[in-house]
């Protein structure tokens, strides 16, 4: 569970660049609800994302992950309890280690690394089934360097990395906006098999509307920085793409959202 | 080349082969461009110098020369992860400082090291010439030294360092703390290269506080040179081939300094080298812009 109260975040604070991109947000997410997150650009998402994820702390408000207050903890420390994966394949890996370095390296996430092999046998054993069962062959790969592989591939492969050390809480940032809608399409459904095996409590953004009715159960749209729309349940499964297109036109005074090629489907 | 001068340049050149490893550690696993290099280099020679001249047990005194070394490679990381001070001007600030600090250390501008014991004291009577023996006795030390560091590098703790000079965002994701990552590498890194000097004041019979200029470069090129000749993923072959790169560079230059022809002298030696390393910067670039164009023109 995940309880975000009242969190503030402003960059370069006392510079003619101040920006407070984060006003107030409130959110408390179940155990094991995923939450699509969208808004235009500049809103806040990923900003809220690095909240979470000790990217960036919260000057004030509170971040509270499974009752532990985290609000100050940095990234590394929080990374035994959340799992990432990044818009851009080549942000969210190590390319120039091999496939089973960096599985390994996410393996060892939240643990004390110790000078044990990183690759012992059994571990190799296991890496290789586990990447085995996103049937894309990788399995006879894992010698090679991240780098080798496609941007879908990588993606994929983070993915498998979020659940090897046993993560509760799953953030994906625009995970698929890097892909073609084919992979972007293979992508979200592993996504989707991964959150459900895992019981993963989920945060997307996505700025896809139709992405972001068809995967989880409840979707949250943030704008300069607050929540203006939070819907779940029968709400949400009465809501289709132009309604949220509307919603989203509604909060942004009006603007013409045709113009928005981001937002349209 | 006599026999004399080849066996002369492959001594050499494994003592530099640990500068080489170090180097490698710095600018290759942690990404971290350190020039500390060129102060803690005479550092492992002066205190090593000053200890055994005290009457230390040599192999204890070249212990603490790398130990002083990883304290000047903590003092640079200190300046670059604590006080977001540049790592080049970092590494400058404590190379400048470590000049004043090796002139205190052993009280003169050099020390000599004649009727003292060193760590090769207990070789030289076993039968084989001294300039056969002086190598031989530090290509073990060397290979104990790639031995350890290629196990070290594929630990968890290992692959985490490398894992930070690569991607320190997603390593911090990943749950590494970075900036501890840095501290021990920077420490293991001129703690290397402090041995190399503790080896070379040793197998030369001096210290001096000028022979650390140019070790950086000198250590690069090696690093260099190695990749070129052998260019491996696997952790303990490219530790090898700095090793490797080491002692071919050194080959090279007594070849090029024994051929009366080209008329080059000792002192020339920084010149060649830093001409040297620049071109292998330089050749990598070029070659991508070449292989672009030529994209382009298929296009
Ligand atoms: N490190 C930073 N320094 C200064 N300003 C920043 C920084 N990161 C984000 N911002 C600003 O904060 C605001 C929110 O940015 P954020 O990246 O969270 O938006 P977003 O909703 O993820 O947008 P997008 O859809 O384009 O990814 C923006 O105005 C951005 O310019
Ligand atoms: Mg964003």
């Amino acid at each position: 569970m995940i309880t975000v109260n009242g969190i503030h975040v402003t960059f370069g604070r006392g510079t003619p660049l101040e920006k407070h991109a984060l006003r107030g947000v409130d959110l408390t997410i179940p155990e094991g609800q995923f939450v699509t997150v969208i808004g235009s650009n500049g809103a806040g998402k990923s900003t809220f994302l690095g909240a979470l994820a000790g990217d960036v702390i919260a000057e004030t408000g509170s971040i509270a992950i499974d009752g532990v207050d985290v609000t100050r903890w940095a990234t590394p420390k929080r990374a035994s309890l959340v799992a990432r994966v990044f818009q851009d394949p080549m942000v969210g890996s190590c390319t120039a280690l091999t496939i089973e370095e960096n599985m390994a390296l996410a393996a060892a996430r939240g643990r004390r690394r110790g000078l044990g092999f990183a690759l012992r046998g059994d571990r190799r054993r296991h890496f290789r089934e586990r990447i085995a069962e996103l049937g894309l062959g990788l399995e006879n790969r894992l010698h090679d360097r991240m780098g080798l592989l496609s941007g879908g591939q990588r993606q994929a492969v983070s993915l498998l990395m979020a659940t090897l050390a046993g993560s509760k809480i799953l953030l994906l940032d625009e995970h698929t906006a890097a892909l073609d809608p084919g992979t972007a399409e293979f992508v979200l459904g592993l996504t989707r098999r991964i959150v459900e095996e895992n019981r993963l409590t989920t945060l997307m953004v996505t700025h896809s509307m139709r992405q972001a009715l068809d995967y989880g159960d409840r979707t949250v749209m943030l704008h300069e920085g607050r929540i203006v729309l939070d819907v779940s349940g029968e709400q949400r499964a009465g809501l289709d793409v132009p309604h949220l297109l509307a919603l989203f036109a509604k909060q942004r005074g009006g603007e013409d959202i045709t113009d928005d090629s981001l937002l349209i489907g | 080349m006599s026999e004399i001068a080849f066996f002369g340049a492959v001594e050499i050149g494994l003592v530099y082969a640990l500068v080489a490893l170090g180097v490698y550690l710095s600018f290759r696993v942690l990404d971290f461009p350190d020039l500390t290099v060129d102060g803690s280099f005479p550092l492992g020679a002066a205190v090593c110098a000053t200890l055994l001249v005290a009457g230390v047990n040599p192999w204890i005194a070249s212990l603490v020369a790398a130990l002083a070394g990883s304290m000047a490679g903590l003092v640079t990381a200190t300046l670059n992860v604590r006080f977001k001070i540049l790592h080049l001007l970092a590494s400058i600030l404590t190379m400048i400082a470590l000049f004043s600090v090796n002139l205190r250390v052993m009280g003169r501008p050099n020390v000599a090291l004649l009727m003292q014991d060193t760590v090769l004291t207990p070789f030289y009577g076993l039968g084989l010439p001294d300039h056969v023996v002086r190598p031989l006795v530090v290509l073990v030390v060397v290979v104990v030294v790639v031995l350890l560091l290629a196990r070290f590098l594929n630990s968890e703790f290992g692959l985490a360092m490398r894992a930070t000079g690569v991607n320190a965002r997603m390593a911090r994701a990943q749950g590494v703390e970075t900036d501890f990552h840095i501290y021990a590498g920077m420490a293991l890194s001129n703690g290397l290269c402090a041995l190399a000097g503790a080896l070379f004041a040793q197998t030369n019979g001096f210290a001096d506080v000028t022979t650390g200029i140019g070790t950086i470069v000198v250590g690069l090129a090696a690093v260099i040179v190695g990749e070129t000749v052998l260019p491996a993923r696997a952790m303990l072959w490219a530790l090898v081939g700095c090793v490797v790169g080491s002692i071919l560079y050194r080959l090279a230059v007594q070849l090029a300094l024994s051929a009366d022809a080209i008329g080059l002298q000792a002192s020339d030696l920084n010149l060649v080298t830093a001409v040297l390393v620049a071109v292998a910067l330089i050749l990598p670039r070029m070659r991508l812009k070449a292989a672009s164009k030529k994209r382009e023109a298929v296009r």
